[in-house]
């Protein structure tokens, strides 16, 4: 089973953390998910099989010319950010 | 109980001025205030009317929108506490095309949290509830699409689908979902969730609806290039050709009586194989046909491992610094900590973790790319059959909607097979659809019918004719249909 510590660094790699009945319910998970992944494995000759990462190869795609469109304003932009000066986003100092 | 409120219906009563758009929207508005407290359906309900002027059929209309579709200057929160004040600056392909084509929207319809869950339990409104039983789950995501127009506020409501999340809730609500082929719908302005099994979908009280609706919202956009072109294409017009000679198959390992466990699973394979015999009065052929069970086992974990890493990803812009609800106030890296941690739910964050876990580099061969090898495997194994057959027919779930406190996300290792096979059709972006097939221990259960890619023609063709024979059509909530 996966150690819980493990998974708290998981979490904060992403920028968040988890209450300790919440990690309890997810080292559950992912016990039962590796579980479900090992059968995986076992799919005889699966190591040989391409992976797909899309649906299926679409032949009519064409690229568009590399010119400006669909811009946004930067009033626009700016519109949800909490706090904004000067056209910018204000964040707390990073350099004191 | 059936609804006259059909899309035709309203067409005609607009063209007949026998109602305006304004009564229309008043009443589809007055009715979702009506019914909000008790099923949670809307995140937004719109205060005035805002229609363009179309010629379309859908002019003058009302409308649903999930609320995870981009809406310009409304506001758009997929149910996510994090995006809880979110106004977009910019419209979803599919919300302009509805504009354009004069369609009415009533309001913005809850979710599960960033359209990431199926039973509509986790958005930052609280639960949405079933209307045919105050007690359950009407599933999800697209929950409040669901419940919308099983109630009869509007005649369609648009949701998103990345492994059932139009098909399932449909099910349980007792009418239409279709999720077309993967890029027939542009997903410009749809939040993105796992980008390789996302669609855009319809759903609505019969198969007609869902194809007038359709063909309002594809076709290709040069905002998403993994949008298909389809000009050429009207699907409702090709609705009531005969399908006798058609060739359907059901997946036998799915459909087998020995995997399901209880009493309402085995009811559910009794409504299927009765819906199979009525196909097969239509002159259609509906084969059974044996797929591994192993690769069938896998569709899961396959599906948990992809989805969870493309959202991972995915939704690595949602730090509360260019826009959501900023928490926290220490540092930059505060902020984004502060913000995610009470930005999300549990469920959110145990799949991010997952998906982030097998994205690492040192698991990503045995998780990831074996997931992906899997999906290979299924869909060239479908696409195979799609060859010999016009669809696949397949009981839409293992059961009735569930009781709040009957199922939970959290992942389990039961009724894998026949709760978890829709998504099949968005691992090859295969067009597919459910529409209502009759009563369980009196809630609604549906059937499932997915084509080969780009043949949702021929699907919504097949789909409209059993429709018409299992004679569910246009219905909404009430005793009588019990």
């Amino acid at each position: 089973m996966i150690e819980k510590d493990k998974l708290k660094e998981y979490a904060r790699k992403l920028m968040f953390d988890m209450e300790e009945s919440e990690y309890d319910t997810l080292q559950e998970e992912f016990s039962i998910i590796l579980k479900q992944m090992e059968l995986i494995e076992k799919i005889e000759n699966i190591s040989l099989v391409e992976p797909m990462s899309y649906p299926f190869m679409l032949d009519d795609v064409v690229l568009r010319d590399d010119t400006v469109n669909n811009e946004l304003s930067t009033h626009d932009l700016l519109l949800n950010a909490d706090e904004v000066e000067n056209n910018q986003i204000v964040v707390p100092k990073v350099v004191e | 109980m059936k609804s006259n409120n059909s899309i035709l219906n309203l067409r005609q009563k607009l063209d007949n001025k026998e109602v305006s758009s304004l009564d229309l929207f008043t009443e589809a508005s007055n009715k979702a205030h009506m019914y909000q407290d008790d099923y949670n359906l809307f995140v937004t309900i719109m205060d005035e009317k805002i229609e363009q002027e179309s010629n379309s059929i859908l002019a003058g209309i009302p409308y649903a929108l999930k609320d995870n579709i981009s809406t310009k200057g409304i506001l758009t929160t997929a149910s996510s506490n994090l995006l809880k004040d979110y106004v977009p600056v910019y419209d979803a392909t599919v919300y302009e095309k509805l504009k354009n084509a004069g369609a009415v929207l009533v309001g913005k319809t809850t979710l599960d949290e960033l359209a990431m869950g199926g039973t509509g339990t986790t958005a930052h409104t609280g639960l949405v509830r079933n209307p045919w039983d105050k007690t359950r789950q009407i599933g999800g995501s697209s929950s409040g699409s669901a419940g919308v127009v099983c109630l009869d506020i509007v005649p369609y409501a648009i949701g998103s689908d990345t492994g059932d999340s139009i098909r399932k809730p449909a099910a349980y609500a007792g009418v239409v979902g279709f999720k077309p082929t993967y890029g027939l719908i542009s997903r410009y302005g749809l939040f993105a969730f796992a980008s390789s099994l996302d669609h855009v979908g319809v759903l609505a009280r019969s198969v007609r609806d869902v194809s007038l609706v359709t063909d309002v919202i594809k076709g290709h956009d040069p905002k998403d290039m993994t949008s298909l072109a389809s000009d050429n294409i009207i699907f409702s017009d090709n609705l009531d050709k005969d399908i006798s000679g058609k060739k359907l198959f059901y997946i036998k390992e799915i459909c087998d009586y020995n995997t399901s466990n209880d009493e309402e699973s085995k009811a559910v394979l009794d409504n299927f194989f009765d819906v199979v015999k009525k196909v097969e009065a239509l002159g259609a052929s509906v084969c059974e046909v044996s797929i591994d069970k192993d690769l069938l086992n896998a569709i899961y974990p396959t599906y948990m491992s992809i989805s969870c890493a493309e959202a991972t990803s995915n939704n690595a812009n949602l730090v509360g610094i260019h826009f959501g609800n900023r928490l926290g106030k220490d540092s930059i890296e505060d902020i984004m900590f502060e913000t995610r941690t009470q930005g999300f739910s549990e469920l959110i964050k145990r799949r991010f973790v997952l998906g982030s876990y097998i994205l690492q580099k040192e698991n990503q061969e045995k998780l990831y790319l074996n997931a992906c090898r899997i999906r290979r495997l299924l869909v060239e194994k479908l696409t195979s059959l799609f060859m010999e057959y016009d669809g696949l027919i397949m009981p839409a779930s293992g059961g009735i909607a569930p009781k709040f406190d009957q199922k939970s996300d959290k992942l389990s290792d039961k009724y894998l097979l026949l709760e978890n096979h829709l998504a099949l059709a968005n691992f090859g972006g295969f067009p597919s659809i459910t529409i209502p097939s009759g009563f369980v221990n009196k809630m609604p259960v549906g059937v499932n019918i997915t084509s080969g890619v780009k043949k949702d023609l021929e699907l919504l063709n097949i789909a409209n004719k059993i429709e018409e024979k299992l004679g569910y059509k246009d219905m909404i909530v009430g005793e009588d249909n019990v």
